[in-house]
């Protein structure tokens, strides 16, 4: 299925035109036709009613790339979802049309060592959606594996099913980390990844969190969200010491896991020198590519080091934490638009701006 | 709990009783000069020391009167690396008596703290370690040590092969750490005496595949007549290391697991991290540079993981047992021998310091 194809229209009689949001360059977005793929006999085909907007999508829409991750010819964007299944595939017994799911986007080879041994996240085949080339979910319609798709309890509503994926950061961080009520966290980052790992440390029972951040306000955030205490930092890597010393007065214990959800120099040596000797530090910001680190401070001390790429197996249990109201992910959500050309530019330009923007909603 | 001190009866003879020890009295100057014993504490032994090994910290102290942040501020007798023969025992020492060969474990741990109790003695805070300032090492005629840290050598190993068991344990350590076992091919970087005790337990750990880098051709062939599978040979400038790591890579002919950085900069850490594949380990060993500049995140997304290494823990029964069965060899690893004499205290430093065909410099005492 080309994309020429997918976008020549398909319109007229007999249903609706699948429409979806595009990536056709550096910040431009265009609502056109999504051609479907057939439906295998291990799919759905899901109507999507709500997709959230992460950060990967902002970087996608202004540079059109995200790491290694180059879009070279239009893609449709967005990848945090949930819906309703409207068709299923021949072979599907465990889903129903009219059931509300929300859907992993990873569609991994499930051949390689990687998927075999359970590290499916790894899989160098691996189809995202909106990480090109592969298209995203910001459309009225997806086609997609049904045991990608997890079926929400009454309870849960389709936008904290969206929000179970970048849940599915915090929870996997947390299990990577071995999060229990024996550590104490220090969380480096108060932006949609650093509060969704402080709700998830919680929820695995850490006794005391602290998170970090140079703005105020989503100081105040987490603080809304149960972090025991907040600290403000600065950019400024001369004042790493003094901010240091604040950070373990004002956390009176020490400090067995650091998240670093930024992903600098500055956090992460912040979060080698914080960490108590024979700790771990979880890198899940992914911000720079190389970095100037005091890694010998962390070794000498055995605190490993270990990196967070997405997720695997978290949707039951996020679903679980949220139908369980373990945890709750609605404030997290601050702005919301609907699916016109006008909104999608808007949001975009909303959840670009960061600040007070947590998490941007659409509701299809 | 003293460690002993310089005693003030300065008269030098061997009347048969008086401790000596080379006393690192100033940089670059080590002195022999007697060495006051602390008295037997009811757990403690006294052992006549006989195999002592330098290390490079030993090296570092000497030309520096510092290591990493433990700074030399009063004389202090050098050398951790021992072994010998005990000549008393304390009166509630029941598991050895004089005349056992013994390996020594360097270090005093607390055993009260929360990590002395969690087993991670290493990490004790207030560890007082042989040559680790302001504690005093054991390179003197006799030592005084709790008897619990003093292991019994099998009847088929050595005195020096017992000293050789500290830095062995170094290796040991990061491969249970690391989990090396059947399933891990195993990259290590450096053929230093870490290196090359590190290449020595991933093979008896039962790494199917152990290669090794280095810029020595000289190390590199001792690594091959270890039982290296394959030797790399690398630069030191960080503009080849794209091109290393295919070569290391092709060398394995297989996913690297986990790779060991016995050297500890930014090189071979770029390169370590580099050439492990996703979901493996990275164990930083070497303790080369502090502060390194490292491609930590695109490791990081492909979840290869950091582990650090601070010297070792219950590690030296499995060391004795590898060396008694054979398992390990590290007889290999001695390349220089010195008698206990001022003069020949000094070559022997000398000689381990100028590193490239020196591996292990043993004193015989």
């Amino acid at each position: 299925m080309s994309q020429e194809q997918a976008m020549g229209g398909e319109g007229g009689a007999g249903g609706e035109e699948n429409m979806a949001a595009w990536l056709m360059g550096i910040k431009n977005l265009q609502i056109q036709p999504y051609h479907l793929p057939p439906l295998g006999p291990h799919d759905v085909k899901v109507r999507v009613k709500t997709l959230g907007i992460c950060g990967s999508d902002v970087h996608h829409f202004k540079t059109m790339r995200c790491a290694s991750f180059i879009v070279k010819k239009p893609m449709v964007i967005g990848h945090e979802c949930a819906g309703i299944i409207e068709e299923v595939g021949s072979k599907v017994k465990t889903l129903a049309v009219g059931e509300r799911v929300a859907l992993e986007p990873g569609i991994s080879c499930r051949r390689c060592h990687l998927c075999k041994e359970g590290r499916y996240n790894l899989c160098p085949e691996m189809k995202f959606f909106g990480s090109p080339p592969t298209n995203g979910a910001l459309a009225n319609k997806v086609v997609h594996p049904a045991y990608l798709c997890y079926k929400l309890p009454d309870n849960v509503s389709l936008e904290e099913g969206a929000m179970c994926e970048p849940l599915s950061v915090g929870v996997h961080a947390c299990r990577r980390a071995n999060i229990s009520t024996d550590t104490n966290v220090l969380i480096i980052g108060s932006g949609p990844i650093g509060l969704v790992t402080l709700l998830a440390a919680r929820a695995f029972g850490a006794p005391r969190v602290i998170v970090v951040d140079v703005d105020e306000h989503r100081l105040s955030f987490a603080k809304r969200l149960g972090a025991d205490e907040v600290v403000e930092v600065s950019t400024d890597m001369q004042l790493v010491g003094q901010e240091l010393t604040q950070i373990k007065d004002t956390a009176g214990c020490n400090i067995h896991v650091t998240f670093d959800c930024v992903g600098y120099n500055k956090t992460i040596s912040t979060a080698l020198n914080a960490t108590h000797p024979g700790g771990r530090v979880c890198l899940i910001g992914l911000a720079s590519t190389e970095m100037t680190v005091p890694l010998m401070a962390g070794a000498a001390r055995e605190i490993d080091v270990m990196g967070i790429f997405r997720y695997r197996n978290t949707w039951p249990l996020c679903i679980d934490l949220l139908r369980t109201g373990k945890i709750d992910v609605k404030p997290l959500i601050t702005h919301r638009f609907g699916f016109t050309q006008g909104e999608v530019e808007q949001a975009f330009e909303t959840s670009a701006s960061g600040g007070k923007a947590i998490k941007v909603m659409f509701n299809l | 709990m003293g460690k002993g001190g310089m005693s003030h009866d300065n008269n030098g003879d061997d009347d048969g009783g008086e401790n000596l020890a080379a006393w690192l009295v100033a940089q670059n100057t080590l002195k022999i000069q007697p060495f006051q014993l602390p008295p037997l504490g009811p757990h403690d032994v006294r052992v006549r020391m006989k195999a002592v090994g330098i290390c490079g910290s030993d090296v570092h102290y000497l030309k520096t009167l510092r290591c990493a942040h433990f700074v030399v501020k009063e004389p202090m007798v050098i050398g951790h690396e021992c072994a010998g023969v005990i000549e008393e025992v304390g009166s509630d020492v029941k598991s050895l008596v004089p005349g056992d060969r013994v390996a020594l474990e360097p270090g005093i741990s607390c055993w009260r703290c929360e990590y002395c109790k969690e087993g991670r003695y290493n990490l004790c805070p207030d560890m007082k370690f042989f040559a680790t300032p302001p504690v005093h090492g054991s390179l003197a005629n006799q030592v005084v040590h709790p008897a619990d840290l003093c292991f019994k050598l099998p009847d088929n190993v050595s005195l020096e092969e017992g000293a050789m068991c500290e830095p062995l344990s170094v290796g040991v350590h990061a491969c249970r750490r690391a989990n090396i076992g059947p399933e891990t091919n195993v990259l290590v970087m450096g053929a230093g005496p870490i290196g090359l005790v590190t290449l020595l337990a991933a093979r008896a750990f039962g790494a199917p595949k152990v290669i090794i880098a280095d810029v020595d051709d000289h190390r590199l062939s001792v690594a091959k007549s270890l039982g290296a599978d394959g030797v790399i040979k690398v630069s030191r400038s960080i503009q080849d290391a794209d091109e290393e790591v295919l070569l290391i890579q092709k060398a394995m002919g297989a996913l690297i697991d986990v790779t060991f950085d016995c050297a500890g900069f930014d090189k071979t850490m770029s390169t370590a991290l580099t050439a492990t594949r996703a979901g493996g380990k990275v164990c930083l060993v070497g303790m080369g540079h502090n502060e390194m500049t490292v491609p930590l995140t695109p490791a990081a997304a492909r979840e290869v993981d950091v582990i650090g290494i601070f010297r070792y823990k219950n590690t030296w029964p499995l060391c004795l047992e590898f060396i008694r069965s054979g398992k390990i060899d590290v007889k290999p690893l001695i390349t220089h021998r010195f008698g206990f004499s001022q003069k020949e205290v000094e070559d022997a430093f000398e000689t381990s310091a100028r590193g490239g065909d020196a591996i292990k410099v043993m004193f015989n005492l």
